[in-house]
Formats: C-alpha cells, sequence, structure tokens
C-alpha cells in the first residue's frame, strides 16, 4: 500500500525520530564545531547548533574557494613540472 | 584449506566481523585526521591537479580564464575527496555522480505533507529546526531529502573531510609557493 511513498516519508511516520535522539545527534555534531570544543554547555540549543553547522560549512567551502584559487594561480606560474616531483617527494615521504 | 595458526585465524575472522560491523555503523570520523589520510588525498589532488594544469595549457590558454581554472582546481579536488571516502557517504556518492545533481532546482510541486490528528502528534521537530535542516541539507551535496539523523551522520563526516582537504590544499599551496620561489629540492616537511 504505501510501498511506493518516497523513503524520506516513511522514516517520519514509520520510525519516530524523538526528541532525545535528535538532541543527542545534535549535540554529537556539536562536538565537531570548532566553537563548540572551547565551551562545552548544554544550554546551546539544537536550531543554534544547526545554524553554527550552516555557517561553518559556508566558511570552509569559501575556503576551499580561495585555496583553489591560489592553486590555480600557482600551477599557472609554475612552468616546470620537476617543482612538482620534488612536491610530491616532499609529501609522500 | 591453509594450514595456519588457530590464533591468526580467528584474528582474520575477527578482523572480518569488525569491519562488518563498522560497515554498519556510521562513518569513523578519526581517519579524516590521520596523517595517512591527508597524504593519500594529497598525491591524488596533484595528480588531478596536473590534469587540469595540461588541459588548460594544451587548451586555448586564452579562454582559461582565472575563474574556470579555479573552478576546475576546485572540482578535481572535491573530487579527489569524494574518492577518498570510499562511496561510503552520501555526500562523496553525490559528488562522484556528477554535480550536475546539486544545481538543479527539483521542483516542490509534490510535497504533501501528511496533516491529520493522528500526524500531528508526531511533529516532533518544530518548524525552525525543519527549515534549518532544510538548509543544511542544501549545503551539503546530495542529502536533501535526507531524514535528520541521517543528514547529521553525514554533516558530521562532511565537515570532517573538508577540514581534511583544507588542510592539503593549503599544504600544497605552501610547498607550490614556496618552490616558484627558490627551488628547494628537499623539503622534509612531514614528521616522521
Amino acid at each position: 500500500m504505501s510501498s511506493r511513498r518516497p523513503r524520506s516519508w516513511q522514516s517520519s511516520s514509520a520510525s519516530r525520530i524523538t526528541d532525545e535522539q535528535i538532541n543527542d545527534l545534535v549535540s554529537k555534531l556539536q562536538a565537531v564545531l570548532p566553537e563548540a570544543r572551547i565551551r562545552r554547555s548544554d544550554r546551546v540549543s539544537a536550531a543554534k547548533v544547526l545554524q553554527e553547522t550552516c555557517n561553518y560549512i559556508r566558511s570552509l567551502h569559501r575556503e576551499v574557494d580561495d585555496l583553489s584559487e591560489r592553486l590555480s594561480e600557482l600551477l599557472a606560474s609554475t612552468e616546470s613540472s620537476s617543482a612538482q616531483a620534488a612536491i610530491i617527494r616532499s609529501l609522500l615521504m | 584449506m591453509t594450514i595456519s595458526n588457530g590464533d591468526g585465524d580467528s584474528a582474520a575472522k575477527d578482523g572480518r566481523r569488525e569491519r562488518k560491523r563498522k560497515r554498519r555503523a556510521e562513518p569513523s570520523l578519526v581517519k579524516w585526521k590521520t596523517e595517512g589520510e591527508q597524504k593519500t588525498y594529497s598525491s591524488k589532488l596533484i595528480e588531478a591537479l596536473r590534469r587540469v594544469r595540461r588541459s588548460s595549457a594544451t587548451g586555448a590558454a586564452s579562454a582559461a580564464t582565472d575563474h574556470s581554472r579555479s573552478r576546475a582546481v576546485r572540482e578535481a579536488a572535491d573530487r579527489a575527496l569524494a574518492a577518498a571516502a570510499r562511496g561510503r557517504t552520501r555526500w562523496s556518492r553525490a559528488i562522484l555522480c556528477g554535480r550536475t545533481l546539486k544545481r538543479r532546482v527539483l521542483p516542490r510541486a509534490g510535497r504533501p505533507k501528511p496533516v491529520g490528528p493522528a500526524r500531528a502528534a508526531e511533529r516532533s521537530k518544530p518548524p525552525a529546526l525543519k527549515t534549518k535542516a532544510r538548509v543544511l541539507g542544501r549545503l551539503v551535496p546530495g542529502c536533501r531529502k535526507l531524514p535528520l539523523p541521517s543528514l547529521l551522520e553525514e554533516v558530521s563526516d562532511y565537515i570532517a573531510a573538508l577540514e581534511m582537504q583544507i588542510r592539503a590544499m593549503s599544504v600544497i599551496a605552501e610547498a607550490l609557493s614556496a618552490v616558484g620561489g627558490a627551488p628547494s629540492p628537499a623539503q622534509t616537511e612531514g614528521p616522521m
């Protein structure tokens, strides 16, 4: 009967996700955030943690973008492949 | 049947059992912090960067704008990162399947909410959390329609992977800029 429904529905109706489960997962996520490593207070609400996570992921994306810009410039400038071979050697050692 | 010690056999079986358990359990976040994983990723990334450099050099050099080049670098880095995840997480599979999935705006016409007296009692997630979770799902590739528990697992793995990506890319950038300035062949950076 409900076999055709997408899974995202069945999860909310079949397995009730309790608040406790959510809080548990959110606290685990909070442990990954850089700020939370310093202060671990239980007063931080789940919504705040999610917000912080969004901001953190966005800042990580921005950093990756900046780094890839820098790398592309460096790639364009360095002509010799021996330089890259040296890098690989230094990284693998 | 190889004739070996009973200990060896049982140890191997335990290892296999442990591996099976780990596969079902959540993906371990520690691996993104190991030196070995970062080195593996760095070498993969360098290979990909070489390819990008070659393709941009042999192609129309004038047409290769800075933006398209950095875009190519970013995508190569992401694909290498997804490959390093070994397909265990949703975001890595989504990246490897092509990033068009992320750009395409799926029609949200068919989103019937099961509202009813029986369902209303189950609504344990306030709408504020729901919207934030949706925003989060959009940020992580391939995790839009994921229920909250799986989404949070994917997010923590994704964050750890991104951090490693940033570490590896900054190391490579430092090395490249240092080499570009003064050619020093032996750079012993990695701790033995």
